[in-house]
């Protein structure tokens, strides 16, 4: 009886921490509850989310992406910048693509450099912010008249706002994927035991460049919806989202030691997250203590993480 | 040898240790005396370890009591059971690699002139703990720059200078070529003469039966029975702790086939030359030798994880390039490593995906896994190795040392390998589950596989193998087979130089 009780919290522990901060917010404000603060709370939580979903892979293969903050910001002024020449759909898929690379090079830099992913991505974080600085010259990039961009963030579909359709549609695949296909088992196979991996013959390598490339779209992608939130695109945008991303993730239940990934987990993480933000907006809580709560979350979740045999050296070994 | 008027030092009662769903200890009663060497045996799961760490302080027992010199005592952590006198050395050392030999064995009572570390003194009084057991180690030097045995007799100088009473030893052996072990059975006397008591806990009986006054046997979390070893034997003991007897000796008659795999001039980087042999189907070659001696590497080398170069390695008549493991998969070489945990396990992955992950490709419908064709092949493999779990969805972690190895075998057979490479199939693995891969294996070439087997388990290579090639200095020393094949003809030519 103890046992299954403890499963329970183990697998569901995310849900209902959000439905009991859920109650405690709607008893709290009864402007918690409205329809248009729901949507703006999920609307928020996606866009962590769809990073987060990025990341979950990149820890479950034991690994981190510290970059992906930059990276956001270097995709939204690349494709910002493209607009006037390619047309907004062109340029859509050219961030994803700025954002692949990068990610493909964080990859390279682990497998062929042989350097810890922890130190790797770190050096792309400033490297990457350098060159999204660099390319926009530090100035802010506006989109005059191409509202057409919206599309990622204004448009409705059926009532609800495109950014939290990406996060779902994102969820459902990298779920899919990790659960169901040859690349999704071999990034838990790594994830698990990296030179074991490599001894059942997976293709170790060519694994990890294709995980990069994937956070480094899922950046690239929460980005440009954060840049068409404001029609704005500029080098600082998005700093310090990495931590919010892997919190999302240690908190949905994503163990940091690798070996198995939760989408679900990480979807309700990033919703816990905007959650609390938003009641804390909604209390009139300056907002310097949300990021405060939001580093709070993150230690408490480590710890959990932490106290089920996570081992923080890990993150400074080379892969195998 | 202790005498039975010697006094009792530490002395475990009706010692119990619930875990969820087992009892792990039950009702057990031990005791140690001055001077003595008491040999705890069981197989995996016996409940060794629960009383290791239970006398470690790293566990709480849930029922019984603990006398030391007859006082009642209670180990809340470990720091306890060291103020006691007691010193418990793990199989996975407590040693910080780099600091010194003398840092390490003063660590936390470092001897202080005028509030700084006297160093002097501190290398002196290690170098006199280092005679005491004549070892010959300069603690100056960082221990990471010791051999794992000498590592292990820095642990033994760190409780001996410990002023330990009771020494607890779990499984000291397991990573010591044969030499060394040698060397840390008289140790491990010597410092019973010196009225330590010593709780050796090991299930290499040979090793017990040098070493020790008394063996208890625990079965299942139960004490079985405790006697002086000199009323005992080998056989009485692995009666005890299986429940049955075991089968010893050579291998059964196989009819030998075609020659599948051909080495010729086979180099591997820093540790092998000029390897050469042939290995026909239904055939198992032995490759023996002491840790060191090159046999593991050219196990390694031929599945491509070392820098290696030969003349000419033919796999079923076709040219095999030895520089990854995918290669040597694709080329139906199977290989089950000697470390199974750092190697081979993927411990977060259930015991289906564990076996199947070779095979992923094959299991393809679309672009994804069809997931009942990969539980038919796995439940199809679990069945052939009678692999014991609750569920073919379990995490394999869950499962025991001698299921995971056949669940690391079912993996290479999945692949449909027509080679095999097994570097020290049996290792951590428990009696009753040895005998069990043995017949595994007996049916496997039976059935036309060839096995190229490492092991540095002389019964076992013997038991196991057609022919055994042996390895010393990284260069093989000859072959033998049928009669000349014998424990002691293999150790002749594994210590030739």
């Amino acid at each position: 009886m103890e046992n299954t009780l403890k499963k329970i919290w183990k697998s569901y522990s995310i849900g209902v921490v959000v439905v009991v901060v859920g109650i405690i917010l709607s008893l709290l404000s009864p402007r918690f509850l409205s329809i248009g603060n729901l949507l703006n709370v999920m609307t928020n939580a996606s866009l962590v989310a769809i990073l987060g979903l990025g990341m979950t892979l990149a820890i479950a293969s034991g690994n981190f992406d510290l970059s992906v903050g930059s990276t956001a910001a270097f995709a939204g002024c690349i494709s910002f910048s493209l607009v006037p020449v390619i047309g907004v759909p062109a340029s859509i898929a050219a961030g994803l693509a700025a954002g692949a690379l990068v990610g493909l090079i964080n990859g390279l830099i682990i497998t062929e450099l042989r350097v810890p992913a922890f130190i790797a991505t770190l050096g792309m974080l400033t490297i990457v912010r350098g060159a999204a600085l660099i390319y926009t010259d530090g100035k802010d990039l506006y989109l005059f008249g191409q509202t057409g961009y919206k599309v990622l963030s204004g448009e409705y579909l059926f009532g609800i706002p495109t950014p939290i359709l990406l996060a779902v549609g994102i969820a459902l695949l990298l779920g899919f994927i990790v659960s169901q296909t040859r690349f999704g088992r071999h990034i838990l196979a790594i994830g698990s035991n990296p030179s074991a991996a490599q001894r059942s013959g997976i293709p170790t390598n060519r694994v990890l460049w294709a995980i990069f490339s994937i956070v480094g779209a899922t950046a690239a992608l929460s980005g440009m919806i954060i840049s068409s939130q404001v029609l704005t695109a500029n080098g600082r945008l998005a700093t310090g989202l990495e931590l919010s991303a892997i919190a999302v993730v240690v908190l949905g239940g994503t163990a940091l030691s690798g070996g198995q990934a939760t989408m679900i987990g990480t979807m309700l993480g990033a919703l816990l997250i905007s959650m609390v933000n938003n009641g804390l907006n909604l209390l009139n809580v300056p907002i310097f203590y949300q990021e405060l709560t939001v580093g709070v979350l993150m230690l408490g979740a480590l710890a959990v993480n932490i106290s089920q045999g996570f081992d923080v050296r890990r993150l400074f070994r080379r892969q195998a | 040898m202790a005498e039975e008027n010697h006094r009792i030092l530490l002395e475990v009662q009706e010692m119990t240790r619930r875990f969820p769903g087992v009892l792990a200890l039950n009702n057990v009663d031990f005791d140690v005396r001055a001077g003595e060497v008491h040999a705890l045996v069981g197989e995996n799961g016996a409940g060794k370890s629960t009383m290791i760490n239970i006398l470690a302080g790293v566990l709480q027992p849930s029922g019984g009591k603990m006398l030391l010199d007859g006082n009642p005592v209670v180990f809340h952590n470990p720091a306890d059971t060291q103020k006691a006198g007691i010193s418990v050395i793990f199989q996975e050392f407590n040693l910080v690699p780099h600091l010194s030999v003398a840092e390490n064995i003063f660590i936390n009572r470092e001897p202080t002139r005028s509030g700084m570390i006297d160093w002097q003194k501190m290398n002196l009084l290690s170098a006199e703990a280092l005679k005491r057991l004549e070892i010959d180690i300069d603690p100056r030097v960082p221990v990471s720059s010791l051999s794992v045995a000498q590592q292990q007799l820095v642990e033994i100088a760190r409780a001996l200078a410990f002023d330990a009473r009771v020494i607890v030893m779990d499984e000291p052996t397991a990573a010591l070529s044969e030499r060394e072990v040698d060397r840390l059975l008289e140790i491990v006397r010597s410092m019973a003469k010196e009225n330590v008591g010593v709780i050796y806990v090991s299930h290499k009986l040979e090793e017990v039966f040098r070493v020790a006054d008394r063996i208890t046997i625990l079965r299942d979390g139960a004490h079985i029975l405790t006697d002086k070893a000199s009323n005992l034997n080998e056989e009485k003991v692995i009666y005890a702790m299986v429940g049955r007897a075991l089968v010893h000796g050579k291998c059964p008659d196989r009819p030998i086939g075609e020659v599948v795999l051909s080495v010729k001039n086979l180099d591997v980087e820093d540790s092998v030359r000029n390897v050469s042999f042939e290995l026909r189907t239904g055939e198992v070659l032995g490759l023996a030798g002491l840790m060191g001696s090159g046999a593991n590497e050219v196990v390694e080398a031929l599945f491509g994880l070392r820098k290696a170069h030969a003349d000419e390695i033919v796999l079923q008549g076709k040219a095999l390039a030895i520089d990854n493991p995918r290669n040597a998969i694709h080329s139906r070489l199977g290989y089950v490593p000697n470390d199974r945990k750092k190697a081979g396990l993927l411990p977060d992955l259930s015991v289906k995906q564990n076996i199947s992950i070779g095979i992923l490709e094959r299991l393809r419908k679309l672009f994804w896994i069809d997931g009942s064709r990969e539980e038919g092949s796995a439940e199809t493999y679990r069945g052939k190795l009678n692999v014991r779990c609750s569920s073919l969805n379990q995490r394999i972690s869950n499962l025991s040392g001698g299921n995971q190895q056949k669940v690391m075998l079912a993996r290479s057979l999945a692949e449909d390998c027509k080679v095999m490479l097994l570097a020290e199939p049996t290792r951590g693995v428990d009696v009753g589950a040895k005998a069990e891969i043995y017949s595994l294996i007996d049916i496997l070439v039976d059935s036309g596989m060839a096995v190229l087997l490492q092991s540095s388990e002389l019964p076992e290579i013997i038991r196991l193998s057609n022919r055994v090639m042996v390895f010393s200095s990284g260069q093989s020393r000859g072959e033998l087979a049928g009669e000349e094949l014998t424990q002691e003809s293999v150790m002749a030519l594994a210590t030739r130089v």
